[in-house]
């Protein structure tokens, strides 16, 4: 009896295997990713630049819904709190700024005005003092003109310690301090401006900073310079309804499940350098984690036709996919500006050479395997991913694709370091990779798992006890000067929140610091690269590990998708839905 | 029976009360600091602290704990900073949503019984009828194959069913949408083509059990004396199992079937992470995921209630289905 | 029968993993990402399967599957039989406590009984089981994996003891009404008699039916948990946690889902049919 209920068991189980069976070859024909693009990028001096309206897409057609799945909701809305990727792609849609980047998708920006005529004007040209004068015809989602006092009311409001999450230059800026809303509370000035911030006429927004901000007109084109009027401040729960002054306007919003957006009828494409309103509606759709939104587009039927995929074909997909040749003109492939890194904590491992030992032993492509192959990452060896305005390649510690553990235990000279490791629970095979390809060229690594949630937090913390673990810095714009001071000025080390988590601190990189930030933007980029490769030459605080590659999948009849040269996800500025 | 109701419902209230508070100390046992993911890239210590203070996170455990109770049952005015006044029943605000808690569950909460109930009555059809055809059909084809069924089923988990079945009936076959939720009033074809491979998994796993059960219970019964009487005084056979056997047989059935209803209610975690469908379930481990205190003491509470509650109904049924049961 | 020798299959291949290791000459950590191709797949058929590597490769790491199989089904049996048999040994014990003593310390049992079951497992495991360890551990030391074993037994052991309690509390309930218990007590036999001659020898064949039901449910328990990222880490071989990882490739490299998979669909379907067979034994009522 016993023997024939596991047979009988057993018979189902034979059915269900059938189902899984498939028999093909795999081959070592890898996926092709274009490596080797580098992004060029100028600030816009010419007024026609920031003028629309955008050139017309090819083969553009109005119409239709384009949908966005994504496994999570967007964390903000609200302009002003604006700040992870998927935010940052979207907001642009029913939010305009003072400055924008013009994006051709390969890598070619320029930064042009937005809401204001140009990108910014140098008054006195010591960075000091800026204008922008706003264009005629700008327009809220409910008709009314866009002026000085709503772009000034938006920047004013992010002082608001309540609506945390947003980017904090300007703030921080304007009050020179990195504690501005105790300089100036917002709730108890609604009426007046912050310091610093003026309007001298219906169209003009003035900046007056304590000292030189050059990166000022990089740093409005974030959302947070959306302008917004005060009797539509609804403080917190403007989150949920933004106040549109883009081509778009929110018409549902259903937290967590859906967010709807149609057509803002006033807005002016005249007015618009970048963005287009192909789609009748554009929908975000969230719920189904990676699989299953690649899944839903590869099988590209009904709705599915007119979507993408936002969190990317996962690893495990990436064969089904890059191994079929009808999926090629559905996918955009691009390497992302966010770049990881193997940091150092520079209190700890203070022997330069045990540094630059561990920047010969790294085995980048084993660990680019472990990560799900070429698809999900490229190997970098630069601080500054190639994705940066003027960016060089370099090799300090030339040692192939897998490593050189010689090299390594030849600085080492002898001596079996012991190293911690710290990694978050949800990627512990990075640790098992790292300490097998560590462990490899003399080191002695101790895997600390950490729970995932905080390893981000812990990290940070400046007493954290840990010598080595992977960082990510995905920069808010594309130039050196927010990645290189950001991670390496030893002066702005505090008791917790760091980015220079390799706490390091060194008086003559930050005189060198202080010396480009105060050039001229465009003269900046080729110095950020020059002083990349001196970091790591001679300090060599981390090892530059890998840059992300963005892998997506979109439905075969959505059209106008490309890879953001800033933020390295979909651009839906764009975007249309094909007959 | 009035003193018996009292009773329960005065433990239920001290369980949920007891839950409640164990949660609110677990919460404090997190390592992850709620207000961290609050800025992601440039925060200062003092800012976190005034986000800290704003929040009440700074103030004695014990009133923080009380003030969420209150708000249940009086409504409680939250700063500016969570939505401010916030009315009985208030479940608080929760900072990473960026919504009134009762909010978030009048969406999940009808998405959680949709994928629960009708799999319940599923996989008690399911279970029972094929428990009883079994019984019926004692060492026969049907038995054996009803039984192989069973087992397998039984010897599955959730995720790799649901895994498999996806693969097949989505995305090859391409006869069913992709799992997702559409409320059953706006359309309720719609709303089944989206759920049903979730409740065949529940059904597929759960039914085991049943058939088991009501095999046993059924053959038990049949053994018995009453029955033997009814059939020899030649009453149909169709009326005396369906009337007298089954009767018999259901009352530890509805026992299992409550408790599994309640905890399946509170513990959709894996079917909605199987089918990428957000419920109840998911979203209280988002909740613990980012350190959401008020979403996570509601989550806990309700699907606490869930348990209780069909403790109580499981206890009421028996009295009503089987009148032997007395209640005290 | 079968199911009986296929539970010793496991049992035994699971303790001898060492051994087989030196048969098979692989390690459960060897890694083997050469034949890997450029986006982490295993190179040739059906997930790199060869002489050398009977059931293949993982994707990324390129570690054997076969042999951390064999270890992994060590820990996963290991954490299950642990847990049944803790569960079972407290179910027992507050069981014939309630039961016998009555009153108001079976109210108070009763009680804890609602609550536990009242407490959302999931969501207390996905609170504890990721900190507990900073409880236990310095920041710079490294967790072993055994650590994380004893938290996730710990876990089943808190939850799983009702169960088996309620059962053991209501057949004690009925038993001590019986004839002979009286019949002991009047004669003036000690707690420990009547417990350990005249009451346990009634309750031994529901408790292991109990417990070997209890082990193929905390095999799969233990899987779940893997599911939602609070399972076995790495690098310690485990069931659970090889399957939830494999899942994903079930399009892309179906021979990596397969083998754990059947493996621990077989291991759970013979723990079922043996525990429905001792049932079937055991009971006298139970006529097939």
């Amino acid at each position: 009896m016993l023997r024939r209920r596991a047979i009988t068991a057993g018979g189902v189980l034979i059915i269900m295997a059938a189902a899984l069976a498939a028999c093909s070859k795999t081959t070592d024909e890898g996926n092709q990713v274009d490596t080797d693009r580098v992004t060029t990028g100028v600030i816009a001096t010419d007024p026609k630049d920031s003028r629309g309206p955008a050139p017309e897409v090819p083969g553009a057609t109005k119409g239709g819904t384009f949908t966005v799945i994504r496994q999570t909701k967007i964390s903000h809305m609200d302009p002003q709190r604006v700040y992870s990727f998927a935010g940052l792609v979207n907001a642009p849609l029913y939010a305009r700024g003072l400055t924008m980047f013009k994006d051709d998708g390969k890598g070619h920006l320029t930064l042009v005005g937005d809401l204001a005529e140009t990108p910014g004007k140098n008054v006195n040209n010591d960075c000091k003092v800026w204008e922008f004068k706003l264009k005629s015809g700008i327009k809220f989602e409910d008709g009314r003109p866009i002026t000085s006092k709503e772009v000034a009311y938006g920047i004013a409001r992010s002082f608001d310690p309540d609506l945390t999450g947003g980017p904090t230059y300007i703030q921080e800026w304007l009050a020179d301090d990195a504690q501005y809303d105790k300089k100036w509370d917002f709730k108890a000035n609604k009426t007046s401006l912050p310091p610093g911030l003026s309007t001298p006429d219906a169209s003009t927004v003035k900046f007056e900073f304590a000292k030189p901000r050059c990166d000022l007109p990089f740093a409005l084109s974030l959302p947070a310079s959306a302008p917004l009027p005060a009797d539509k401040d609804t403080g917190v729960n403007l989150d949920n309804q933004p106040f549109s002054s883009g081509p778009y306007k929110i018409t549902k919003h259903t937290a967590g499940v859906e967010v709807v957006m149609e057509r803002n009828t006033h807005w002016d494409p005249a007015t618009d350098p970048v963005r287009h309103q192909y789609p009748d509606k554009i929908v975000w759709t969230f719920g189904p984690n990676a699989e299953a939104g690649a899944n839903r587009v590869i099988a590209d039927t009904g709705a599915d036709q007119t979507a993408l995929a936002w969190n990317g074909v996962p690893a495990s997909l990436v064969s089904k996919v890059a191994g079929n040749s009808t999926y090629t003109p559905r996918t955009l492939t691009s390497p992302t500006p966010s770049a990881s890194r193997l940091t150092i904590n520079t209190q700890r491992v203070t022997d330069l050479s045990m540094r630059k030992a561990l920047n010969y032993a790294i085995d980048r492509e084993g660990l680019i395997k472990t990560l799900g192959g070429s698809t999900v990452a490229v190997p970098m060896t630069t601080l500054m991913p190639p994705s940066t305005l003027g960016f060089q390649g370099y090799d300090a510690y030339p040692a192939g694709a897998t490593g050189n553990a010689d090299e390594a235990k030849k600085l080492l000279a002898g001596k079996t370091p012991e190293l911690v490791l710290a990694v978050g629970d949800d990627s512990a095979e990075i640790g098992t990779q790292l300490k097998s390809n560590l462990e490899k060229a003399g080191f002695k690594i101790t895997v600390r798992t950490i729970p995932a949630d905080s390893k981000l937090d812990e990290t940070k913390k400046k007493a954290n006890p840990w010598d080595i673990w992977i960082d990510n810095w995905a920069a808010d714009w594309p130039s050196g000067a927010s990645i290189l001071p950001v991670l390496f000025d030893g002066r702005t080390i505090k008791a917790e929140g760091n980015s220079n988590s390799s706490y390091f601190n060194d008086d003559a990189l930050n005189k060198e610091f202080d010396r480009i930030l105060a050039m001229d933007p465009a003269a900046q980029a080729p110095e950020w690269a020059k002083l990349d490769k001196k970091i790591m030459t001679d300090f060599a605080p981390a090892v530059p590990l890998f840059a992300s590659v963005g892998y997506y999948l979109h439905g075969s009849k959505a059209g106008g998708l490309y890879i953001s040269s800033v933020w390295g996800y979909p651009a839906f500025t764009d975007v249309f839905v094909k007959p | 029976m009035f003193r018996f109701l009292v009773k329960r419902l005065l433990s239920a209230i001290s369980t949920l009360i007891a839950v409640s508070v164990v949660t609110f100390l677990m919460f404090f046992a997190l390592p992850r600091d709620p207000v961290m993911g609050m800025c992601p890239k440039n925060c200062n210590a003092e800012r976190l602290e005034r986000v800290r203070q704003e929040l009440g996170l700074n103030d004695p455990k014990h009133e923080q704990y009380l003030a969420y109770m209150k708000g249940i049952f009086a409504g409680r005015d939250l700063g500016s900073s969570q939505g401010g006044r916030c009315d009985a029943p208030c479940l608080g605000y929760s900072y990473v949503n960026s919504e009134a808690v009762t909010d978030t569950f009048a969406r999940v909460l009808p998405v959680t019984l949709s994928v629960v109930i009708p799999a319940a009555i599923l996989w008690l059809l399911l279970g029972v009828g094929l428990g009883v055809i079994s019984a019926l059909r004692r060492g026969g084809t049907l038995d054996r194959l009803s039984i192989g069924f069973s087992l397998t089923g039984a010897s599955m988990q959730l995720y790799f069913v649901g895994a498999v079945l996806q693969l097949i009936f989505i995305y090859n076959l391409k006869l069913l949408p992709v799992p997702h939720y559409t409320p059953l009033l706006q359309n309720p074809l719609d709303w089944a083509a989206g759920l049903v491979l979730a409740w065949w998994a529940l059904a597929f796993l759960f039914s085991a059990i049943y058939a088991r059960l009501s095999r046993a219970q059924m053959l038990e019964t049949l053994s018995e004396d009453f029955i033997r009487t009814a059939r020899a005084q030649g009453l149909p056979k169709a009326k005396v199992y369906g009337r007298h056997a089954l009767r018999a047989a259901i009352t530890p059935i509805v026992t299992i079937a409550g408790l599994d209803v309640g905890g399946a209610l509170g513990g959709t975690v894996i079917t909605e992470t199987t089918f990428g469908i957000q419920g109840l379930g998911r979203t209280a481990v988002d909740a613990v995921r980012s350190g959401d205190l008020p979403t996570i003491m509601a989550t806990v509470l309700i699907s606490a209630a869930f348990i209780v509650v069909a403790n109580i109904v499981v206890d009421l049924l028996y009295a009503s289905i089987d009148p032997r049961v007395r209640l005290r | 029968m079968a199911s009986g020798i296929t539970l010793i299959v496991f049992m035994v291949v699971a303790l001898a993993a060492p051994l087989v290791e030196m048969l098979y000459g692989v390690g459960p950590h060897d890694q083997f990402q050469h034949k890997l191709n450029s986006l982490g797949m295993p190179l040739g058929y059906l997930g790199g399967i060869s002489g050398e590597h009977w059931f293949g490769l993982e994707p990324g790491l390129g570690r054997d599957i076969f042999i951390r199989m064999v270890y992994g089904m060590r820990t996963s049996l290991f954490i299950a039989l642990a847990a049944a048999l803790i569960t079972t040994i407290l179910g027992v014990v507050v069981g014939i406590v309630a039961g016998y003593l009555g009153g108001k310390v079976d109210a108070v049992v009763s009680w804890i009984i609602d609550f536990a079951l009242a407490m959302p497992f999931l969501i207390v495991a996905l609170a504890i089981v990721p900190t507990i360890a900073l409880r236990f551990y310095g920041p710079r030391d490294e967790i072993p994996g055994w650590f994380r074993v004893t938290v996730l037994i710990g876990v089943f052991a808190v939850f799983g003891w009702t169960g088996s309690a309620r059962l053991v509390r209501g057949q004690v309930l009925s038993l001590r009404e019986r004839e002979f218990v009286e019949a002991a007590r009047a004669s003036g036999a000690g707690l420990g008699h009547i417990v350990f001659q005249q009451l346990l020898p009634n309750l031994w064949a529901p408790i292991l039916v109990t417990f070997s039901l209890a082990v193929p449910s905390y095999v799969t328990g233990e899987a779940a948990l893997s599911f939602l990222g609070i399972g076995i880490v790495e690098p310690t071989p485990d069931f659970g946690a090889m399957i939830f990882r494999s899942l994903s490739y079930l399009e892309t490299d179906p021979a990596y889902v397969f083998f754990p998979g059947i493996t621990i669909f077989l291991l759970v379907l013979a723990y079922n049919l043996f525990g429905d067979g001792l049932r079937d034994a055991l009971d006298p009522k139970s006529k097939r």
